[in-house]
């Protein structure tokens, strides 16, 4: 094996271990998820081949009961749609760091793309621990853990909905996964307040149908955050006290 | 059970929804030099991760599953959000703040 693709492995294998203690929350939510595609009528092959091409938890609970009430094609398809738009947002933020990959492996990392994989890029790129070479293989790592774990799970819950108990919020270990990732981002002003307004919006927001409030919310939020940025006093940031 | 929708449409149903997932999440990433974002506009997206995630996990603590806010301290989800962010300022350990904060909860749904 050649030098080059030795390294692609190890940081492919460094990515899985960055999202491991994460994997929890991947877990129960996947697990919900596969609960939920049966008991919202689905059937077991179709609740798996769902789970396996569709691969967005929240555009296949809400687009369950259109299923269910036989709602036409394309409301069904206008839904995941407007669930799904904040991933353009996450697309739009990843594009500077694979803009130099093939098209087939920009496509194949979109696929493998959510809220948690996102996340967990971005704040490692924040922080600059990314690797230097081949970001590419790492996001790879880091997806297939996600991908794989959310799968085994989902699948799990679908095969054996009527086991598993849906009262004990084992869901919301997917919301502290994800304070785990927001905590340490919190430490600068404006992404303070941009991460205030996006929760006062969402709250205000939340009776909007098909997480668009969520979408109303980011951009609000980056929108504070960036007004804020523009408006602090270059002198006292922490960058340029730290290079004295 | 019984299959509410016909098989064709149920695959119709499941591409258009798979499609539905692609297209958002390789949009730019896809259209990659042909469509940029103004610089301004890329430079601004470095807030959408701790954006986004306040505005997935405030209304999911405060909110959940009704319309209104529940601020009260003995909202079992703020009691593990609480108890699952202390962990985090005390160790940055993140399975350690996905039990604590879970232990929290569970206790709180049990006791209160």
């Amino acid at each position: 094996m050649n030098r080059p693709e030795a390294d692609r492995r190890r940081i492919f294998r460094a990515g899985q271990r960055a999202i491991l203690p994460s994997l929890p929350g991947a877990a129960a939510w996947g697990l919900v998820s596969g609960v939920a595609m049966v008991k919202g009528g689905l059937t077991v092959p179709w609740a798996i081949m769902m789970s396996l091409l569709v691969y967005a938890g929240s555009a296949q609970l809400a687009a369950l009961p259109l299923i269910a009430t036989g709602m036409p094609l394309w409301v069904i398809v206008a839904t995941g749609l407007a669930t799904n738009l904040r991933f353009v947002i996450y697309s739009a933020a990843l594009r500077p760091y694979f803009s130099e990959q093939s098209p087939r492996k920009r496509a194949a990392l979109g696929f493998f793309m959510t809220d948690f994989t996102f996340m967990l890029f971005m704040r490692y790129a924040q922080e600059n621990t990314l690797p230097a070479h081949h970001r590419d293989a790492w996001f790879a790592g880091v997806c297939s853990s996600n991908w794989m774990t959310w799968q085994v799970c989902a699948i799990t819950g679908i095969v054996a909905a009527s086991y598993i108990p849906t009262d004990w919020g084992l869901e919301f270990t997917g919301t502290l996964a994800l304070v785990a990732l927001v905590g340490p981002s919190l430490s600068a002003r404006p992404a303070i307040v941009g991460g205030v307004v996006a929760a006062v919006v969402a709250v205000l927001a939340h009776p909007m149908p098909y997480r668009l409030g969520l979408f109303a919310a980011a951009i609000a939020g980056i929108v504070a955050a960036t007004f804020v940025d523009k408006w602090q006093p270059p002198a006292p940031q922490p960058e340029a006290g730290d290079a004295t | 059970m019984n299959d509410p929708v016909s098989g064709v449409a149920m695959a119709l149903v499941i591409v258009g929804l798979a499609l539905s997932t692609f297209v958002t999440r390789t949009s730019f990433l896809l259209a990659g030099s042909r469509l940029r974002l103004n610089h301004r506009i890329e430079t601004a997206l470095r807030y959408a991760p701790v954006c986004t995630l306040m505005a997935i996990i405030v209304p999911d603590v405060l909110m959940h599953g009704q319309g209104s806010v529940d601020f009260s301290p003995l909202n079992p989800r703020l009691i593990g959000g609480v108890a699952a962010a202390l962990w985090l300022c005390w160790s940055r350990n993140i399975f350690g703040c996905l039990a604590s904060g879970m232990a929290a909860y569970s206790l709180a749904r049990v006791l209160l």
